[in-house]
């Protein structure tokens, strides 16, 4: 356990027939930024409510410095921030009502509750907003309040659950610097999203989840180097890109090829001597091509690589 | 310490919402408000006013020989020439002022125009052949009243005042029927001593004052009593059905926290699962408790309705208070999510609470009868029935065998509701 905040061991988890957790095992260190990337659907969300203790697992076990889920549920609550996806915030309280009240069921009282009450809204960036309520702020202020109320307690483990979805840009940055300000204060934090952009960005560690099983982990460095110096190219072309699907991937040099509301993905060896031959390819099917542009390896091109499949999908 | 926590922050929710403040308090108070004011109900709570009904008389009653032969041996009747006009100056007199202002129409027709045009409330129309027909011992008399169907009270005392004068003279008729069956004779001078005899053993013993028994119904303090009496238990009917539309929408609460993501939250704490159902439960309670002893309060400041000594009304309220909340409780856990509730709670909090006011709705306000057995079926019955035997100042072993009725339904309701909203969130 030493170095580790966070062991889960061979996690299970079923609903029914949809086995949404296949035997996940990963470890987090301490103080570090770790992210779970992957599709909606992929197991994300399942994981981190098991490892919230609001999901009991099927098989498997999990610990959050040293205290196991299966043994020791309170320990794990008592050291844990939760920042759900959905905002969970009572919307007819203040903002200061809300931290108020959650602190108070985090076990904090008197002068420190005050204390750590004020502090949180300086650091949400809404002290002068908190006499207002909750329903009259922005979805992004809610974000912050929604992230604020898991720091509370001053936990040592934060898990948040996709918390930039659906805001504006200039929330997202707000959030995505806080999350970068737990790490320097020594938080560790277990990160979902499905944004790679995002998982690039903040994380130490990221783990690429697919179908409820993890298909991938390590640093950003080591998954790009999965898929080696293939390029990624992504063609629009005037027609059904199902079409020519099938002739890209008989091209000489092309690995993968997916196609995506009217968008088509290809991994290649080497892009200047592919696309020539997509052209021309393209070409013999009647098909013209109408843009493309050329990335450099990244996460995504790795997602396409381990799962045939775009990241969005 | 946490389940309070919890409790307080849904009571200080529950009551920032201008709808749940309306519901919990404005409507009932507004319902017996209402009864208030069209009992007559003023300012000064020492005056109960009945409206004053506009009665419009005509009378074609034509005397007759039959009915003078007996005339002068029935008291009251001697300065009238017919049955018509002892009715008239019965009804004209100042003793009823307070209740009837009576003028006379030409013909029948005049009359029933003048209700028509809402001139007059009751129009009452006696037969030119009355007085015929009421001294023929076997005839039969009748009248004919016609009211505006709008009104309820007033033509009500004027249909009143008019059967006890017909009882009273109907028995003296039969009493002089009788008579002349056994006897044979049809003396008119027996038949008269016969009805005067019949009316003289009126239990006021006063001949002339058995034709009809005038109450007072000036203002005093047994007319204020008899306002609280119609809207005490009303308001008190209305109380309890609210109290466990309270209980069950408060309770509710723990499906909307489930469903708006703060409940699972919750669970993310280190806040026992026992803890967060405790604070919820404790909340749905403490929301009754406020809207019932405020009702209690402003039913008594603003109605002057005398609830009953402090400690039945106390145990009762309480009881009340147990049964509301664990009801709604035991509801909501039925309940899948919110989507389900409004039928639901429209239907079984309407029937049940229905149920549970019938000893109010039939009018008795009475703890015994058919219906008031059948509400017991529900628990607004036993709380009802709590709040008539408290007001009536049953004597305590009466009340604590209703609040022990109480108790037992609600541990029945709280342990089930518990034990399947545990299994819910385990």
């Amino acid at each position: 356990m030493d170095g580790n905040a966070i062991e889960i061991k061979d996690l299970y988890k079923s609903f029914g027939e949809v086995r949404a957790v296949q035997g996940v095992s990963f470890e987090v260190k301490k103080g570090e930024i770790f992210s779970l990337l992957g599709p909606n659907g992929a197991g994300k969300t399942t994981i981190l409510s098991m490892l919230a203790c609001l999901l009991h697992p099927d098989q498997g076990d999990a610990s959050i410095l040293g205290h196991s889920l299966r043994k020791d549920p309170m320990g794990v609550k008592s050291v844990l921030g939760v920042v759900p996806q959905e905002i969970a915030l009572y919307e007819d309280l203040s903002a200061r009502e809300n931290l108020t009240f959650w602190a108070k069921m985090y076990g904090l009282r008197g002068a420190d509750l005050k204390q750590r009450v004020e502090e949180v809204l300086e650091v949400i960036g809404l002290a002068d907003r908190a006499r207002d309520y909750i329903k009259k702020y922005s979805g992004g202020m809610k974000r912050r309040v929604n992230i604020g109320v898991a720091l509370l307690h001053k936990p040592q483990v934060i898990l948040m659950d996709e918390p930039t979805v659906g805001i504006d840009p200039q929330s997202r940055r707000s959030i995505l610097d806080s999350v970068m300000a737990l790490k320097q204060q020594g938080t560790t934090v277990l990160y979902t999203t499905h944004y790679m952009e995002e998982a690039q960005e903040l994380s130490d560690h990221i783990a690429i989840m697919d179908h409820g099983k993890l298909i991938a982990a390590g640093t950003n460095t080591e998954l790009v180097r999965i898929v080696g110096e293939m390029d990624r190219i992504t063609l629009t072309v005037n027609t059904e890109g199902s079409r020519v699907v099938d002739a890209w991937k008989a091209v000489r040099g092309v690995q993968k090829v997916s196609s995506e509301d009217g968008t088509l993905s290809v991994l290649a060896d080497d892009s200047n001597q592919v696309l020539p031959r997509l052209f021309e390819a393209a070409a013999s099917s009647g098909i013209r091509i109408t843009s493309v542009a050329i990335l450099e390896p990244n996460l995504e091109a790795v997602f396409l690589q381990l799962t045939g499949r775009a990241l969005r999908d | 310490m946490k389940a309070l926590d919890i409790a307080l922050k849904d009571l200080k929710r529950s009551f920032r919402s201008a709808f749940a403040l309306v519901f919990m308090f404005g409507v009932p108070l507004l319902m017996a408000g209402m009864f208030y004011f069209m009992f007559g109900g003023t300012a000064n709570a020492n005056t109960f006013n009945l409206p004053v009904t506009k009665v419009v008389i005509a009378n074609l009653d034509q005397g007759g020989e039959a009915f003078k032969n007996i005339q002068a041996q029935i008291p009251g009747v001697t300065a009238a020439t017919s049955m018509g006009d002892l009715i008239v100056s019965t009804l004209e007199d100042k003793s009823f002022a307070s209740l009837m202002q009576v003028s006379l129409g030409e013909n029948a027709e005049a009359a029933r125009t003048a209700v028509d045009q809402q001139k007059a409330g009751v129009a009452l129309i006696i037969p030119a052949d009355f007085s015929t027909r009421f001294s023929n011992l076997s005839g039969q008399a009748s009248l004919e009243l016609y009211q505006d169907p709008t009104l309820t009270i007033g033509p009500g005392i004027v249909q009143s005042i008019l059967d006890q004068f017909m009882d009273s003279l109907s028995g003296a008729k039969i009493a002089a029927a009788v008579t002349v069956k056994q006897t044979g004779s049809t003396d008119p001078a027996l038949i008269g001593r016969v009805m005067q005899q019949y009316l003289a053993a009126s239990p006021k013993g006063d001949p002339t004052g058995t034709l009809l028994d005038i109450q007072d119904i000036q203002p005093s303090s047994k007319s204020t009593d008899l306002l609280q009496k119609i809207i005490g238990p009303i308001l008190g009917a209305m109380t309890i059905f609210y109290a466990f539309f309270t209980g069950t929408t408060t309770a509710q609460s723990i499906l909307r926290e489930d469903e708006e993501g703060t409940l699972p939250r919750l669970f993310t704490t280190p806040t026992t699962q026992s803890t967060i159902l405790g604070g919820k439960f404790l909340s749905v309670g403490l929301t009754v408790v406020v809207q019932m002893v405020v009702l209690l309060l402003l039913g008594e400041l603003i109605f002057h309705i005398a609830w009953g000594s402090l400690v039945p009304v106390s145990l009762i309220t309480i009881g009340t208070i147990m049964a509301a909340a664990t009801f709604g409780i035991f509801v909501n856990s039925f309940l899948k999510d919110t989507s389900q509730s409004g039928l639901v709670f429209g239907g079984v909090l309407t029937v049940t609470g229905m149920l549970g006011m019938l000893p109010i709705l039939s009018g008795a306000a009475s703890t015994s009868g058919v219906l008031a057995t059948i509400s017991l079926a529900v628990p607004q019955g036993w709380s009802v029935r709590g709040l008539i035997q408290a007001m009536n100042g049953a004597p305590l072993n009466t009340i604590l065998l209703t609040l022990a009725v109480q108790v037992m339904m609600s541990i029945v309701f709280f342990m089930v509701g518990l034990l399947r909203f545990r299994k819910r969130y385990a």
